[in-house]
């Protein structure tokens, strides 16, 4: 397989790539470098109102931080599912993967909306605070940023859950005995063995949470709220409402840009820790 | 320990009535087994006997629904996998991927939080006892199975446990490669003085490793003994037909005198053979003969303590010769010494060889 | 089905006359807005489209700025025939000259519209009626746009900005009410950032009826549309008239610049203001506000009939366009926090 032709596998990939990644790339490239969609003029004026403008900075901060503390929460509810996961019998195994897949089965649009049902001033778990007398007044949740993040914990699990899993499954069961039977404490294997073990899953699921998140429109618009501000929404705004193509162009490149650094910053990270 | 002459004394090992059930099934029924301080005892039996449940028993990975295990005569069912003083060897042999062979040794030092200078000092000596100094800084996957399985058996040996188990320890590996290792960890065992549970499929293997052997089937232990006393005087059918070959051959007792039998064999002769066992004029027996306890005859021999069988292969193994009859329905083999030219295929009578002490088992008695 | 056997069976007279017909019948497609119009048209309109004219009709959900961005990128190529705006999107269509010239004389049915609804861009289909909607069981009657600004409203308020046209015309509503005008938001703008952090949400207006029927909000601004819709779904919901007058505006259609069933388009729109069509979709579950003279609007909408829309309030869609993309950032920037 390591013929000098072996290349031309990856023709066909290669040019769907170039067709429908690259060449709209840098017509939206060039649409943020001109005054209109017609490409006639260029003008940095987009850059300028998405850089130099601590609003548009707020909101990439926004939509990031979102990102990260999305994946923190995801991390923090996926991993002890995954080592209970690991731990469990095949029944409960199985039990565990259905239960990861089965948010996948509905819309993201359907999921984002029940959140709506839940995180309501007369919703699931406002109606439970007053009824059991821990809140006199409703709680704010829907409409602020640790509401976004709690619904879209639910809403990403499965990308945490799933290449996690796969990583702590692929791990040798003999492994975690030897690690017990050479004094480990339980700690000490998760420490030295399982995490180690499952940082690829890890840092995939980190990858795709974050990505995800930051992306997620629907849900940061519907259950966000137009208080807070992230890039997805001000991108569709500027193309779809005011038909600011230059502006929602270079914003798109932003939000690319910010979202893929930090992609690529995980990567790194997982390459680093593969060979340590 | 390690870097010490060793120990003259090792630790004793004891089983007592230990049952261990998953769900419905009985895996170990009351197995009661003693290792001495400083022995090697192979588990033997066919897959699925309870031998890995066993050995895993006493590793503390599984609790036992009855009985108790002993070290030095201290019970220690209650203590975890990691304060029995018990090292284990997998069958994957279940290094740490992530981390160098020197890594995977340090591993159960760190875990006791010994002092870095003393561990790297340990390591060191554990991994020259294996005679795997040069690869150290190596990951497992850039090793071989055999080196692999050294740096198992260096990370087994660094906690100085009182007991090693081994549960299949060459099964990944070539036959070339594993009597090397045989040799190597016996040598090794000696050194240390540790007791040692080797659980293996391979007869030879036991043979070879094992001061003692105890053959399990379904769940119980059906002999214990030095590996000749298992070839030689077998308890049961099944422990002459899993140790070593036999020929089985059926008949009826015809007359008794004290411990002597005259079997009249289904095949046509009438045999004495002793047995300690009793039976009664009449019994249907099995008589087990190994393929060096049988000789040949010319076909012309009247002899009524031969029988007719058809020779229908001989092979040369070695300094041996091995010939493959045909005697009515039943298959019999024959080893004899290599000399002259084997005689043609053909029509033969067998004998049992003067002085040859077959066994006699009641029928149906065998797996 | 051989072509013998098929005239055989006509030659018999049987039931077959439709299927051949519709072997040939006009395809054409039509944007039209998802959801409820969407439905409504498929259910009542195309029926009625291939019955009469032998036109059948595809359509293609889209909101109104999904349909001026789509239009836009084609580039001179429509994926539809058929636009269905709002006035703000219309005068955006305009502007770039999206629209093929309308011909009112080439709609049959041109009479049954007030004056001046059929012009040289297209024809209104549908009326819209803007006000306040609120929970009689959780607050009182609001009596015009200024209440919504007080704490007892602004807490139980759910703002939306300039994004859609009822969103716009509300606040624009708001600010000739506190002081502003059409073209001057700086009012509205200082006191929406005071009622900020205590109204209950600020979301996009597609939220707004779900958030409504969760009790999130109790106090909306809307059609008549979504007010009757909501109380037919079991939702305490009312539509208060502001003091200063409900906001009413017209959807229209207009005919994609060089669409190729230009006939079969002009026959959808004079089947869509029909009397039969706009009788159908006034009624439950459409709730249409009826642009067709002969049709009595549904009792939810403040007016007996179309002809009474010059009592509403109407806004200047030329002048306001301009200003939209400033207020829309404007209000981004405004509730963010
Ligand atoms: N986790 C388990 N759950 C249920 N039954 C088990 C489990 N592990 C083993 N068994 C059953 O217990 C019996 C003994 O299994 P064990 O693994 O001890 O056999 P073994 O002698 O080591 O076999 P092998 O030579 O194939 O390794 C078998 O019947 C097996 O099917
Ligand atoms: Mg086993």
């Amino acid at each position: 397989m390591n013929g000098p032709g072996v290349w031309r596998l990856a023709l066909p990939l290669g040019l769907a790539q170039l067709m429908f990644f690259a060449a709209p790339l840098l017509i939206l490239l060039g649409t943020s470098l001109a005054t209109d969609e017609h490409l006639r003029e260029g003008s940095l004026r987009a850059w300028r109102e998405v850089l130099g403008d601590s609003f548009h900075i707020q909101s990439v901060v926004n939509t990031l931080r979102l990102g990260a503390l999305t994946v923190l929460a995801t991390l923090l509810l996926a991993v002890p599912l995954a080592l209970v996961h690991m731990a469990a019998g095949p029944r409960l195994k199985r039990a565990i993967l259905i239960a990861a897949v089965l948010p996948l089965l509905t819309s993201v649009v359907v999921r984002t909306f029940s959140w709506i049902v839940i995180l309501g001033r007369e919703g699931v778990i406002n109606s439970t605070l007053i009824a059991t007398g821990l809140s006199a007044t409703p709680v704010a949740l829907l409409q602020t940023e640790p509401g976004l993040i709690l619904a879209l914990t639910q809403i990403e699990m499965p990308l945490m859950l799933l290449p996690l899993i796969a990583a702590t499954a692929r791990i040798d069961p003999s492994l975690l005995d030897a690690s017990t039977s050479l004094g480990a404490s339980l700690a000490r294997t998760l420490s030295r063995v399982v995490l180690p073990l499952a940082l690829p899953g890890l840092i995939a699921g980190s990858t795709l949470v974050f990505a995800s998140a930051a992306t997620a429109f629907i849900s940061q618009s519907v259950i966000g709220g137009g208080r807070l501000n992230y890039l997805p929404a001000l991108v569709w705004q500027q193309a779809m409402v005011v038909f600011d193509w230059p502006l929602a162009a270079a914003m798109a490149l932003t939000l690319m840009g910010s979202v893929l650094m930090v992609v690529g910053a995980l990567n790194l990270l997982g390459r680093g820790a593969r060979h340590a | 320990m390690l870097d010490v002459a060793p120990t003259a004394l090792g630790h004793r090992l004891d089983m007592d009535g230990v049952r261990v059930r998953y769900g419905q099934t009985l895996a170990v029924r009351d197995v009661t087994l003693s290792v001495a301080p400083g022995e090697i005892l192979a588990l033997l039996g066919p897959s699925g006997c309870g031998k890995t449940t066993l050995l895993r028993t006493v590793a503390g990975f599984i609790q036992a629904e009855a009985g108790r295990v002993l070290v030095d005569g201290a019970p220690i069912d209650r203590l975890p996998p990691g304060k029995r003083g018990v090292g284990i060897v997998f069958q994957s042999y279940a290094l740490f991927p992530h981390m160098t062979a020197a890594q995977n040794v340090a591993y159960g030092l760190e875990a006791r939080g010994l002092p870095k200078a003393e561990i790297i000092r340990k390591v060191e000596a554990a991994l020259a006892a294996v005679r795997m100094e040069g690869f150290a800084a190596r990951k497992p996957t850039a090793l071989s199975g055999g080196q692999q399985q050294r740096v198992a058996l260096a990370r087994a040996l660094a906690i100085e446990p009182a007991i090693l188990l081994l549960d299949e320890p060459f099964a990944a590996l070539d036959r070339s490669l594993r009597l090397d290792l045989q040799l190597e960890i016996k040598r090794i065992q000696r050194r240390f003085g540790v007791t040692c549970v080797l659980v293996t499929h391979d007869q030879d293997e036991a043979m070879s490793m094992a001061d003692r052997m105890a053959v399990m089937r379904a769940g119980h232990v059906e002999q214990v003994g030095p590996p000749t006393e298992l070839y030689d005087t077998p308890a049961t059918a099944f422990v002459a037909g899993f140790v070593g070959t036999t020929n089985r051959l059926h008949g009826r007792v015809e007359a008794r005198d004290g411990m002597g039998y005259a079997v009249r064999l289904d095949a046509g002769a009438t045999v004495m053979v002793e047995s300690p066992r009793g039976f009664a004029i009449g019994d249907r027996v099995m008589l087990c003969a190994r393929p060096e306890q049988l000789t040949l005859r010319a076909a012309e021999n009247e002899d009524p303590a031969t029988f007719p069988a058809r020779l229908r292969l001989s092979l040369p193994l070695g300094p041996a010769l091995i010939h493959d009859l045909e005697a009515g329905s039943a298959e019999v083999k024959i080893q004899q010494p290599r000399q002259g030219t084997p005689p043609p295929p053909g029509p033969v009578r067998i004998a049992i060889l003067p002085g040859a002490k077959p066994s006699l088992f009641p029928e149906g008695d065998s797996a | 089905m051989s072509l013998i056997q098929r005239r055989g069976l006509l030659a018999a007279g049987l039931a077959l006359p439709a299927l051949g017909a519709r072997a040939q019948a006009t395809q054409m497609t039509a944007a039209v807005y998802p959801g409820g119009w969407d439905e409504a048209l498929r259910a009542v309109l195309a029926p009625r489209l291939l019955q009469q004219h032998n036109v059948t009709v595809a359509f293609d959900p889209l909101f109104a700025v999904d349909q001026i961005a789509k239009a836009r990128a084609a580039r001179g190529t429509p994926p539809f025939d058929v636009f269905v705006l709002d006035p703000g999107p219309r005068v955006s269509g305009m502007d770039l000259g999206l629209f093929e010239t309308f011909d009112p004389a080439r709609l049959p049915s041109r009479g049954v519209l007030p004056a001046g609804y059929a012009d040289n861009v297209g024809a209104a289909v549908a009326a819209q009626v803007v006000g306040i909607a609120y929970n009689p069981q959780k607050v009182p009657k609001p009596a015009g746009w200024r209440d919504l600004f007080r704490p007892e409203y602004a807490s139980k308020l759910g703002l939306t900005g300039f994004g859609t046209t009822f969103g716009t015309i509300s606040l624009i509503e708001m600010a000739k009410a506190l002081g502003g005008s059409e073209t001057n938001m700086d009012p509205l703008f200082a006191e929406l950032r005071r009622i900020r952090p205590s109204v209950a949400a600020v979301a996009q207006p597609a939220a707004m009826p779900g958030l409504f029927q969760q009790g999130q909000i109790d106090v909306m601004y809307t059609n008549t549309y979504t007010v009757t819709l909501l109380r037919s779904r079991g939702v305490p919901i009312a539509f208060a008239v502001p003091e200063s007058g409900a906001a009413a505006f017209v959807t229209t259609m207009h005919i994609a610049k060089n669409s190729r069933n230009i006939a079969a388009a002009y026959q959808y729109i004079d089947a869509m203001i029909s009397t039969p069509v706009q009788t159908a979709l006034s009624l439950d579950p459409y709730f249409f506000v009826p642009v067709n003279k002969e049709v009595t609007p549904g009792a939810d909408v403040p007016m007996r009939s179309i002809s009474e829309i010059t009592n509403f309030v109407t806004h200047d869609w030329t002048r306001i366009n301009p200003l939209r993309a400033g207020w829309i950032s404007r209000f981004n920037r405004e509730m963010a926090g």
